[in-house]
């Protein structure tokens, strides 16, 4: 049987963790309670140190 | 993100609350509410049609309310799924029983007010906790002025202002007048290390403030910038020749005192009045606009979730985990990363996130082989 797990909160931390899990074969259901995913991170700009941008 | 939303295991939930957990097996049966977003996930394309003839307006939540949104609304431009929502406070079908304009304007048929919300059961062997961080409301801190004194914004509101997606295409215009802010005070500490407050340093602000009176900078060259801090917290890797450069090639100015108290003149200007703890002298200083780094909390429905789960947090809300392993909370099988268990920054988060995803999978080999 495929393994499943659940990840609440579809910020940065939760997508990451959503995405490791798939690469390994793990199904994952990504909950968000927001209309989309992409947390803090999707609100800013450029990001510290780099000033890269954010998405 | 867009990696997240292409992934053949990663079903995206969202819009979706967890609201039940139980023990089943060597896993978990969750419980959770898909809410009612009155418009197709499969049949919406976000083309805009609807968003064109709405009526019905709210603050935009995402651009921390410093613009109005359609009641038919894409959360923002890049969100996945990328699809419209309802907002049912703001709909005047919903709220007044008239309209259904966008139900009209919809040529794919994506709209359905008869949608209700639909309770799942999701059978699991393992969850990760990652449910971040909200940001402190500094209206109780009424010396600071926020929510009387137009032109004292927060450090997200200014993310938003500085950006060339948000409400003024990435113009440090102020809210009073629209006037382009040219002399900016960043408050450090709001909330932060106060023992009324969050007596714990949100760890992340003194950082995005410098980078915020930098991108001040680069979009207008004739910028000043004023950090007031309480000692500067920039302890990552560059940190410290981040702080030298923006002092050094941007211009920005470092001042060692907490603002005491804000107040405005007649041309909606601040005045900030603050100890110079480097001289020793009470000072003040007048500036066009004040941005406050207010403190990063634990997300407002972290309580809930954590009672749901069996987890414990601490006397903050930050999820509590496992001495020697920082993955793992305080419940078998539950695991936490990034700032559900404590400030931290992006690239802490990422990294979080990749152990936590590691002893899930632990956890799930194991519980899958029983
Ligand atoms: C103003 C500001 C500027 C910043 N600038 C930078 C920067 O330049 N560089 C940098 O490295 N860091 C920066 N940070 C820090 C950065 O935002 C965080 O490190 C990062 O967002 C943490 O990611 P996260 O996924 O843990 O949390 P979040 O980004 O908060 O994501 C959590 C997600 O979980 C969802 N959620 C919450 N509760 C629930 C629930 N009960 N059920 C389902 N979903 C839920 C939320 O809606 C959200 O989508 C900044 C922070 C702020 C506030
Ligand atoms: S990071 Fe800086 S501004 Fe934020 S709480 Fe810590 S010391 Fe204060």
């Amino acid at each position: 049987m495929q393994p499943k797990v659940a990840v609440i909160g579809g910020g940065i931390a939760g997508i990451q963790a959503a995405l490791d899990l798939g690469e390994m074969g793990v199904h994952v259901y990504l909950i968000e309670k927001k209309p989309s995913i992409g947390g803090v991170m999707s609100q800013l700009d450029k990001t510290f140190p780099t000033n890269d941008c954010s998405i | 993100m867009l990696e997240a939303g292409r992934h053949p295991e990663v079903e995206i939930l969202a819009y979706t609350d967890v609201v039940g957990m139980k023990k089943k097996g060597g896993g978990f049966a969750l419980r959770v509410n898909r809410r009612a977003r009155y418009v197709k996930e499969d049949v919406c394309n976000a083309c805009g049609l609807c968003v064109a003839k709405c009526p019905g307006r709210a603050p935009d939540v995402f651009d921390t309310g410093l613009r109005k949104r359609t009641a038919i609304y894409l959360y923002f431009s890049q969100g996945i799924p990328a699809v419209m929502t309802i907002d049912p406070d703001a709909c005047i079908y919903l709220t007044k029983g008239k309209c259904r304009v966008c139900e009209k304007r919809c040529d794919k048929g994506a709209i359905d007010f008869d949608m209700k919300d639909v309770r799942m059961t999701l059978e699991v062997d393992a969850v990760i906790v990652a449910t971040g961080l909200d940001m402190f409301d500094p209206t109780p801190l009424t010396h600071y002025g926020y929510g009387r004194l137009a032109n004292v914004i927060t450090g997200i509101q200014y993310e938003r202002l500085i950006n060339a997606t948000g409400p003024t295409g990435g113009h440090l215009y102020r809210p009073s007048d629209g006037k382009l802010a040219k002399k900016v005070a960043y408050v450090q500490c709001v909330g932060s290390r106060d023992l009324n407050y969050c007596d714990y340093c949100s760890s992340v602000c003194c950082m995005y403030s410098i980078k915020d009176a930098m991108l001040a900078r680069e979009h207008d060259p004739e910028s000043d910038s004023y950090i007031f801090h309480t000692d500067l917290r920039n302890v990552g890797k560059w940190f410290q020749k981040y702080e030298k450069r923006a002092a050094e090639e941007y211009g920005v100015n470092f001042i060692r005192g907490r603002v005491a108290e804000i107040e405005e003149d007649g041309n909606k200007d601040l005045l900030l009045w603050y100890e110079d703890t480097r001289e020793r002298k009470v000072k003040s200083m007048k500036v066009e606009m004040v941005v406050l780094a207010t403190a990063a909390m634990p997300s407002r429905s972290a309580a809930e979730l954590a009672k749901i789960l069996g987890i414990k947090t601490d006397r903050y809300g930050f999820v509590e985990t496992v001495p020697g392993s920082p993955a793992d909370t305080t419940v078998k099988g539950v695991f936490a990363c990034g700032f559900c268990k404590r400030p931290c920054d992006i690239p802490e988060a990422v990294s979080q996130a990749s152990a936590a995803a590691q002893r899930a999978a632990a956890h799930v080999k194991k519980a899958v082989a029983v």
